[in-house]
């Protein structure tokens, strides 16, 4: 009774709205896909990420990150935030590094340490991008600066694996040094 | 009545029911079918109106005694792939992130370009993942390309301007492969 009346009654319903008209099942269905696409292109989508360029942040392999695509095209991204952004010369390719320029920014050219300190000013409408693996990751000490344009989108969060779920903060913050000690 | 439910939520109270329920759901059935179009603009292909001078004479070609603006069909399917020499592309503007522009790919990874003015260098070879794009307009404050902001990457192409649909005098598809460009490039391929 119960089956009938949950079950059975619904799934008749759905057949006399769409089992006579196949094509009509075929436009909702089209049109649903359409919405959830406009849902990812333009709100938030979770996408794997791997490599070892983001150690310690995201780990080499497994994890899912939220990404806010409101933030497409590098609006409101500050310096310390993580983006994911297409690649400059892999053109396909889906990266995710840290913002550490902006445009006007003076930044250094190639990494701390390595005897060189030249710095470069970013360009208009350009970002600096670098990995947190410093040793292991491509990022704008090779390509340069890349513009804000390429940018997909900001991850908010990292939500699998479940356990290690956690928001993504921008860790950069001002360092307080008081000149008495 | 496609769903009844629906409507007796929208007419409810209402002293004019039928209408209100017929008009809201005419509106709802409409704005089902925007994220298809979205789609069809992201994914298929899009009117795009032409600004400027940069690709005058071929487009735009009355751009100095007219406001009107040359309309074009953009096709987005794999955007950046299979592109050649001639073609005319819309991309990102690297320096101004939120402007579409509009340019014809004069060299593709590999070529070695002699390029104008504004570039540093007087030859450029352009990177992988990357072309050399540049304006019809040889007049260098009417286009700003690629000989003022080097290579741009093939990331940012978003769509090839296949058809030219406006001005009845130009309609018809966009024969790239008849363009034959005044900047001297030494190809790295066929």
């Amino acid at each position: 009774m119960t089956f009938q009346k949950y079950v059975l009654g619904p799934l008749r319903s759905l057949q006399t709205r769409y089992g006579g008209h196949p094509f009509r099942l075929f436009i909702a269905v089209g049109k649903t896909c359409a919405l959830a696409h406009v849902f990812t292109e333009f709100g938030y989508i979770i996408n794997p990420a791997s490599g070892a360029s983001m150690l310690p942040t995201f780990e080499v392999l497994g994890d899912h990150l939220l990404i806010s695509k409101l933030h497409r095209k590098g609006r409101g991204v500050e310096i310390g935030d993580i983006v994911s952004f297409d690649s400059v010369a892999e053109p396909g390719e889906r990266v995710i590094k840290r913002v550490l320029g902006l445009p006007g920014d003076y930044v250094l050219k190639d990494t701390p340490g390595s005897g060189s300190s030249e710095m470069i000013q970013v360009p208009a409408g350009h970002c600096w991008v670098i990995g947190d693996n410093l040793p292991y990751s491509r990022d704008s000490r090779m390509f340069g600066p890349i513009p804000l344009a390429l940018i997909k989108g900001k991850v908010i969060a990292k939500v699998l694996p479940w356990d290690e779920r956690r928001w993504i903060e921008n860790d950069l913050k001002p360092v307080n040094v008081s000149p008495s000690t | 009545m496609a769903f009844p439910r629906l409507a007796s939520i929208f007419s409810r109270g209402s002293r004019y029911r039928p209408f209100l329920r017929d008009f809201s759901l005419t509106l709802f059935g409409i704005a089902t079918w925007v994220p298809v179009c979205i789609f069809i603009n992201q994914h298929v292909g899009e009117l795009t109106f032409i600004n400027g001078a940069s690709m005058y004479p071929y487009l735009n070609t009355g751009y100095n005694n007219s406001t009107r603006k040359d309309i074009g069909y953009t096709s987005k399917w794999n955007s950046f792939h299979n592109l050649e020499r001639g073609m005319i592309v819309t991309f990102w503007s690297p320096d101004h992130p939120e402007v579409l522009a509009v340019k014809r790919v004069i060299a593709l990874p590999g070529d070695k370009v002699y390029t104008r003015a504004p570039y540093p260098y007087p030859t450029a070879i352009v990177p992988s993942g990357h072309v050399w794009v540049e304006g019809d307009n040889r007049d260098r404050e009417a286009s700003k390309d690629s000989n003022y902001y080097g290579p741009i990457s093939m990331s940012l192409i978003t769509g090839k301007v296949t058809h030219v649909l406006y001005p009845w005098s130009s309609f018809g598809s966009v024969k790239w492969w008849e363009f034959k460009g005044k900047t001297r490039v030494i190809k790295a391929r066929e």
